[in-house]
């Protein structure tokens, strides 16, 4: 059992996180956390999701990385392999996070984006699969992506690496529905830790906080929480609230159970659903949640998040 | 859709935040090699030189 978790954890970057998220998301399944949310539609839609990137994005990238880089950047392959590990690990964990940060941010404030971002939104439950359900548009451009891929090439990708391996574990554990956090909110020993951790990275209350479909009773969020690996961006940018609870509810208020392969390679194929955000004539973003972007600051806002 | 002036300039000046936040951890390395009177890519170059 040990030889297989050490297997897992040295692989972790290739096969072992999507066994860690399987075996995650078998566990979720058969503690009947999905309820009766998880319908044909949903099930297809969350395992094209998972499957397809790994198959095409993947090799797309290392494509990048070893055709492309060597034209754009001659003569700087590995030019910085002298930095040392934990420096290169903290460059590089800032520069990564801190691009998806804004990535995600403006697919939420800019109205045009949203709806490359919506697919990861519309589901009315949380779990691991959340992690990797996307609209392959926003895969594809995942700039940090492309960012790690160029810091690899200069030679820091040891410590890219590791924090690729352990950005995968928070992202996915603050997706999960299993709330690993809860204990350190349930037992007062543990605040001082909780204030830390919830400050420091995502945590399942942050994190789900952002995919509520409400904002407006003191839980949901969806304006703000962007954070991915680390949750002190939303405390810096004040774009964050903590409240150590969980919302009672998922999605989006303006999901129509949209088609997968819309949800999934919106706007190569469109939804026939009328109304939908996702259809040839619908809306940019459809009225009535026009909180779904975050049009503007409001003040108490502020004041909440500067209460953080 | 427009992006509303008050999210517009919230996002330019966060913008501009993330820009030293950024360069931060380099900035923090090159100050501590300077503490500590490291020089690694000097090591590297002195390395490279011995193999050839």
């Amino acid at each position: 059992m040990i030889n297989i978790l050490e297997s897992i954890f040295k692989n972790l970057a290739s096969w072992g996180l999507p066994v860690l998220m399987v075996i995650t998301g078998i566990i979720e399944f058969s503690l009947g956390l999905y309820e009766n949310k998880w319908n044909k539609n949903e099930r297809i839609l969350d395992i094209v999701c998972f499957v397809i990137p790994k198959i095409v994005v993947k090799p797309a990238i290392v494509y990048f990385t070893l055709l492309v880089l060597p034209l754009l950047l001659p003569g700087y392959k590995n030019k910085f392999d002298w930095v040392p590990f934990w420096w290169a690990f903290f460059i590089i964990a800032v520069a990564d996070d801190l691009t998806q940060y804004w990535y995600h941010r403006l697919h939420h404030q800019v109205p045009w984006l949203w709806r490359f971002h919506r697919t990861h939104h519309s589901a009315s439950y949380m779990g691991m699969a959340m992690a990797s359900r996307q609209n392959i548009i926003y895969t594809i451009f995942f700039s940090q992506m492309y960012l790690t891929a160029a810091l690899t090439y200069l030679g820091l990708g040891y410590a890219a690496l590791f924090v690729t391996g352990i950005k995968s574990l928070i992202t996915t554990a603050a997706h999960a529905s299993i709330k690993w956090d809860q204990p350190f909110y349930k037992y007062k020993f543990l605040h001082p830790f909780a204030w830390i951790l919830e400050r420091l990275i995502s945590t399942p209350a942050t994190h789900h906080a952002h995919h509520a479909d409400t904002t407006d009773d003191g839980v949901g969020h969806y304006k703000g929480n962007f954070g991915n690996m680390f949750f002190i961006w939303d405390v810096i940018f004040q774009t964050g609230i903590i409240t150590r609870k969980y919302p009672s509810s998922y999605g989006t208020k303006a999901y129509k159970n949209e088609e997968w392969y819309a949800q999934f390679l919106w706007p190569i194929f469109k939804s026939q659903k009328k109304g939908s955000e996702l259809s040839s004539d619908g809306p940019m973003v459809a009225d009535g949640i026009t909180d779904n972007i975050d049009l503007r600051v409001k003040k108490d806002e502020t004041s909440m998040a500067a209460s953080i | 859709m427009k992006l509303e002036s008050a999210v517009k300039k919230k996002i330019i000046r966060d913008i501009l935040v993330s820009i030293v936040l950024y360069v931060l951890p380099v900035v923090l390395m090159f100050l501590t090699f300077y503490i500590n009177g490291q020089r690694p890519w000097l090591e590297k170059t002195t390395k490279t030189e011995a193999k050839k």
